[in-house]
């Protein structure tokens, strides 16, 4: 099929899609027996119950809950100094596992860091600089993804990072290891004060991808014995750093 | 849940099957032991469970009250979003939709996640029908799979199969003998699946929350592969139960808070992802086209039904499977269907439009009310358990003894309130049971109780002779109750309430 009928059809699909929509929509209102509802319904009950919205830890004990919840999910979670200490960090832990290509998003921050300088003779690639790369295959052999994480939640101890040009969702997913650098800054207590950004954000603002990480991949599918590293990195690296 | 399913057995038969395999009873009494005392402390660490349970019951009632409002939302700010959105009443529309672009995609592997919708619509067997290669990329899947068999646990779908039989299983498939150690298996999956994820054409994904209010689709799960599915592959497909919707993503806070914890026992699932649109123009990764289908498939049926309408509420956290004394004994595939356990006893039936087709799913359940204790958003199944019984009966479908019985169940238990008394006790009865998964000795005094089917087994029964039991009430005359008999039993049952709350300690998860 060529792309230009296959376009076509899609058309086609989408103009079938919105006719069904009505009935399969009327459908429903018939059957919980009363009319469509087209305005937006009281909705009384919207998100966390009243005593968890008002539940805010101080910034010491964030970063305490964060590093003690991260680890206890099978991460490595760290308190340092500021960004150099933790470059360095990262550089030690590339050098410790054998990385020879680190692949890191495209971030003046993450730039700060130095790692080329850090570690010569590694690889070091920043996502989706020159269009001519497979960045796909540069994020899958890569040893290790570096991110600077949007958000941070101590409750759940999640990395949260968001998709863009220069910031792939690959990078903290395809390589074995994964390092976050976390600005105590943008550590938050509860889920629920970083999702209600997303709603006062709207649509428009969203971007395609909202990842929420909260320690290395794992799974428990053989005979319950807990393993990491199934699909996505078996090692996951917190920093959190005041930046 | 129309479509082809394992309806040429019994469910008992497929029962007897499950209690002659030694491992399977095993390894799903270990499995759910161990998932079940993980929701309980994760609940507790928590604090204040009944009021998340209670918001989260809020909000799905909500959400379903106004599913016409909300889907129209969504759909509308999917479409925005650059997704394609597509309505299917039954499986055989979703099937069509999702065959015909893989169709026109040219497609030759699709890259499967977890999705339980795929699996009620028998997608695998469509696609395989029409020449594309569908592969399950979710560890347990996967080994399922490679058996030619179906999930028995809605979280751990390969509950069922042992070390040595999963490691045969990939062996086969690596072409040489693997180590049995769970780490040389688990890299072979990551090895061969890297493969998979590369070279797939579709990527597809289940969706356990959608966002009305910005179109977002929401998949929680641990391995990473969902993700892998939704980045690599140039286009995503993804399966949504018409009911997965949520206002918000405050909304999701709650969601978030019960599913993991109910589940596994979780903080939160290692990968919570929000996913709006294809993507975006200049990203490196992420799908370049992205359809999500609606399904309804006998979702619709519950609506404006006050007895089961809630039943739309479900999370699919599977934690009523992990404490019903039924599923613990016989695992899920005795159940003949998709979804196992109490909520798949329940939803079955309700699925189904016609009477006729009902089968015996909704007896395989005793009735004591632990699931309804365990479910996140407070689903009443034990309720919804015995309303289907009470319609078979009153449709004609159930035996002469059976419709008797029911007249005695209202007779004692009509209006009087007395029924969820009645399903407390018969809870408090079930947790030494519960508690450590030994079946013990008959209790003396509750050997009449059962007498009377419509009301709780006692624990300590074992489940083989309570089987019997159940099937031969069915075939006879009950006998009438005696005040003094109840009056002994309920006593009886304070006694061992007393006991119980003394032994348990800080097991109470309401806390």
């Amino acid at each position: 099929m060529t792309d230009e009928a296959y376009r076509k059809w899609l058309t086609e699909l989408d103009a079938e899609s919105r006719r069904k929509q009505e009935a399969f929509l009327d459908g429903l209102a018939a059957r919980l027996g009363r009319p469509r509802v087209t305005e937006p319904p009281p909705h009384p009950f919207r998100g966390a119950p009243d005593f968890w919205k008002e539940y805010e830890l101080s910034t010491e004990e964030r970063i305490k809950r964060f590093i003690a919840n991260f680890q206890a999910a099978g991460g490595h979670a760290f308190r340092l100094a500021g960004l150099e200490e933790a470059a360095r960090f990262i550089a030690n832990k590339a050098k410790e596992l054998g990385v020879s290509a680190l692949i890191r998003q495209d971030d003046a921050l993450l730039a700060g860091l130095g790692l080329e300088t850090l570690l010569p003779g590694v690889e070091v690639r920043v996502w989706n600089d020159d269009p001519a790369e497979d960045w796909i295959a540069r994020a899958a052999g890569a040893g290790m993804g570096v991110v600077l994480a949007d958000f941070a939640v101590a409750h759940t101890a999640s990395i949260v990072t968001l998709s863009a040009r220069g910031k792939g969702r690959s990078v903290s997913l395809l390589p074995p290891a994964l390092a976050a650098v976390i600005p105590t800054g943008r550590l938050f207590t509860r889920l629920g004060e970083v999702l209600t950004l997303f709603d006062e954000t709207g649509r428009e603002g969203l971007p395609a991808g909202i990842h929420f990480i909260s320690g290395p991949s794992r799974s428990a599918d053989i005979e319950n014995d807990l393993t990491i590293g199934v699909h996505g990195p078996g090692i996951a690296y917190a920093l959190i750093v005041d930046a | 849940m129309s479509g082809p399913e394992t309806a040429a057995k019994t469910v008992k038969e497929r029962a007897e099957e499950a209690l002659r395999d030694d491992y399977l009873r095993q390894a799903v009494r270990f499995t759910t032991d161990r998932l079940r005392s993980a929701r309980l402390q994760a609940a507790q660490d928590q604090g204040n469970w009944e009021a998340w349970r209670e918001r989260g019951r809020q909000i799905r009632s909500h959400t379903i009250a106004h599913l016409d409002y909300y889907l129209h939302r969504f759909a509308e700010n999917a479409r925005a979003n650059g997704a394609h959105v597509h309505f299917a009443e039954s499986a055989e529309e979703a099937v069509r939709i999702v065959l015909a672009i893989a169709e026109r995609k040219g497609a030759r592997m699709v890259a499967k996640s977890k999705s339980m919708v795929t699996e009620e619509l028998h997608l695998n067997r469509a696609l395989e029908d029409i020449g594309v290669k569908p592969v399950e990329t979710d560890l347990g899947e996967y080994i399922v799979q490679l058996a030619g068999e179906t999930p028995s646990h809605i979280i751990i779908p390969s509950i069922h199969k042992n070390r040595r039989q999963t490691a045969d299983l990939l062996s086969k498939e690596a072409g040489e003998e693997l180590p049995t150690d769970t780490p040389s298996l688990t890299a072979f999956v990551r090895r061969r699946m890297r493969e998979v994820f590369l070279a797939a054409d579709i990527g597809m994904t289940g969706c356990n929350f959608a966002i009305a209010e910005t179109g977002s689709i929401v998949v929680f799960e641990n391995e990473g592969n969902a993700r892998m599915v939704s980045t690599l592959p140039k286009t995503q497909i993804t399966l949504m139960g018409m009911e997965r919707i949520i206002p918000t993503w405050a909304d999701l806070e709650v969601m978030a808070t019960l599913l993991p914890r109910s589940a596994t026992g979780q903080r939160l699932t290692v990968y919570m992802s929000g996913i709006s649109g294809p993507r975006r123009r200049g990203d490196g990764d992420g799908p370049e086209e992205l359809h999500i289908v609606i399904v309804d498939n006998g979702r619709s049926l519950q609506l404006g039904d006050p007895e089961f309408q809630e039943l739309l509420n479900c999370i699919r956290c599977g934690a009523c499977l992990n404490v019903c004394p039924v599923y613990r004994h016989i695992g899920g595939h005795a159940y003949g269907s998709t979804y196992s356990g109490p909520i798949g006893a329940v939803l079955k039936p309700a699925f189904k439009k016609n009477v006729a087709e009902w089968d015996d799913v909704a007896d395989a359940s005793s009735l004591c009310g632990a699931c309804a204790e365990a479910c996140p958003v407070k689903i009443p199944l034990h309720d919804m358990l015995v309303s289907l019984r009470r319609r078979k009966v009153e449709a004609g479908r159930a035996k002469r003894p059976e419709a008797l019985a029911m007249k005695v169940y209202a007779a004692v238990m009509g209006g009087s309130g007395r029924l969820r008394g009645a399903l407390r006790l018969g809870r408090l009865a079930l947790k030494p049971l519960a508690r450590d998964g030994v079946i013990r000795a008959r209790i003396g005094p509750l050997a009449g109780w059962t007498r009377h089917r419509v009301f709780p087994a006692p624990a300590g029964e074992p489940f083989r002779e309570r089987w019997a039991n159940l099937r031969r009430e069915l075939e006879r005359e009950p006998a009438s109750m005696d005040p003094a008999v109840r009056r002994r039993l309920e006593e009886a049952l304070r006694k061992r309430k007393r006991n119980a709350e003394t032994e348990e300690g800080g097991e109470r998860h309401d806390g």
